[in-house]
């Protein structure tokens, strides 16, 4: 499964929601995460955020994609992080 | 699905955050960790224990290589899946001759049987020379059914290998890239270069799929356990060498992606720049993905998979369940 993750989460609590984001999925620009992810793997994502996060006032919104067979992935301006397996 | 990552560049590697850190000149880079199934280095880099100690806790392998792509050593983090009965039934069948042999034999009839598919495929493509080749090899096979020691198989084995390889020239067809002879410490030209990076990706392939199963990968059959090595690694990946590594290197080959640039001429051999090692994992990793239907499983599996059911197989017929039979390719 391929997943989108975007947040939109109060300054206090925005590095958190950051470093539990970074375990699972790569970190694309300023609260935004892409990668491919498990079902299982998810859900404790969902899990963790929600234990950091104050769900009355953060907002975080994930979009899930059976692949990425028929996306297309286009960047305007600087590519902040690549998803490359190479470093 | 978990991806393996390489690493090319200088640098230190870092627990940070819970996750990994990579750091170096410019690059600062967040690795998921959960995401992570072993991580390949080929650069200069720095770790620490509480790196190695979280590494260990997270199930990830670490394979060092030297700077000519030479495989070093790996970091074997504890075993997760432990089973003293299934050491037991691979010690059981090592020490009995009649049970090793007939491993071995298995393992030397999978590698066979893949080398002649691989040649059969280009034969059908019009290659008519490659059937002397075939009939070399298929006596050389004939002889092995009643051989009763592990050496006089391996030197079988090692001469299927020889002929298989003589036959790489009528396939590739390139003046860059002329086979000559198996040459290895150091590859004396470009081919035998691609060649041995190949098998030793391939060697590593296999021990992180054995490291998530129960088998315990310094108990091999065909290749002689010894005090230091892995070795049931080795055994597995005769099987996937020819249909993996070596179409692999035809398909690069003959689709002109490489060129005389992407080798360094060294002291004594041929070295692979980083730019080709780059390209072929690419490849590789698209070749290890790709799905593929396979009789009695009923379903579309990855050759990245296919290596660990190989593997399931031979736990099966540790356990005696059922008889192992090597995976053979059908093109």
């Amino acid at each position: 499964m391929y997943t989108i993750l975007v947040y939109d989460v109060n300054e206090k609590r925005v590095a958190k929601a950051l470093k539990v984001c970074r375990k699972y999925l790569n970190w694309v620009q300023n609260s935004v995460f892409e990668g491919e992810i498990s079902e299982a793997k998810l859900k404790k994502l969902k899990f963790e955020l929600s234990q950091k996060l104050n769900l009355h006032e953060d907002s975080v919104i994930i979009y899930n994609f059976q692949s990425r067979l028929y996306s297309q992935r286009e960047i305007l301006g600087v590519e902040k992080n690549n998803l490359d397996r190479f470093i | 699905m978990k991806r393996p990552i390489y690493i090319f560049s200088d640098g230190v590697l870092k627990r940070k955050n819970n996750t990994l850190y990579f750091e170096s000149e410019g690059v600062q880079k967040f690795i998921p960790v959960e995401n992570t199934s072993e991580i390949y280095i080929f650069g200069e880099v720095e770790l620490n224990k509480r790196f190695l100690e979280f590494l260990t806790q997270s199930e990830i392998i670490l394979h060092f290589f030297n700077r000519y792509g030479y495989y070093v050593g790996s970091f074997y983090p504890r075993e997760y899946l432990n089973s003293g009965y299934m050491i037991l039934k691979q010690a059981e069948h090592y020490l009995d001759t009649q049970k090793r042999l007939s491993l071995a034999r298995t393992f030397v009839e999978g590698g066979y049987k893949n080398m002649r598919q691989v040649l059969k495929y280009y034969q059908s493509r019009g290659i008519d020379e490659l059937e002397r080749y075939i009939q070399q090899m298929e006596n050389l096979f004939g002889s092995i059914s009643n051989i009763n020691d592990i050496n006089t198989l391996m030197a079988i084995e090692g001469n299927i290998r020889q002929t298989y390889y003589s036959a790489f020239d009528l396939i590739i067809d390139k003046d860059d890239f002329k086979f000559e002879k198996r040459s290895k410490r150091p590859p004396k030209n470009a081919l035998n270069a691609l060649i041995s990076f190949g098998n030793s990706m391939m060697y590593t392939i296999v021990l992180s799929e054995i490291y998530r199963t129960h088998l315990d990968p310094r108990i091999g059959y065909l290749h002689t356990t010894n005090f230091r090595r892995f070795t049931l690694n080795l055994d597995v990946a005769e099987i996937f060498k020819p249909i993996i590594v070596d179409r692999l290197i035809f398909s690069i080959i003959s689709k002109n992606m490489l060129k005389p640039e992407h080798f360094e001429q060294d002291l004594e051999g041929i070295v692979i720049t980083d730019s080709a090692k780059k390209l072929f994992i690419d490849e590789l990793e698209q070749r290890l993905s790709t799905t593929i239907s396979v009789k009695n499983i009923g379903n579309y599996v990855s050759y990245r998979q296919l290596i660990r059911i190989e593997l399931y197989k031979i736990e099966k017929h540790l356990m005696g369940e059922k008889e192992y039979q090597p995976y053979v390719s059908q093109w």
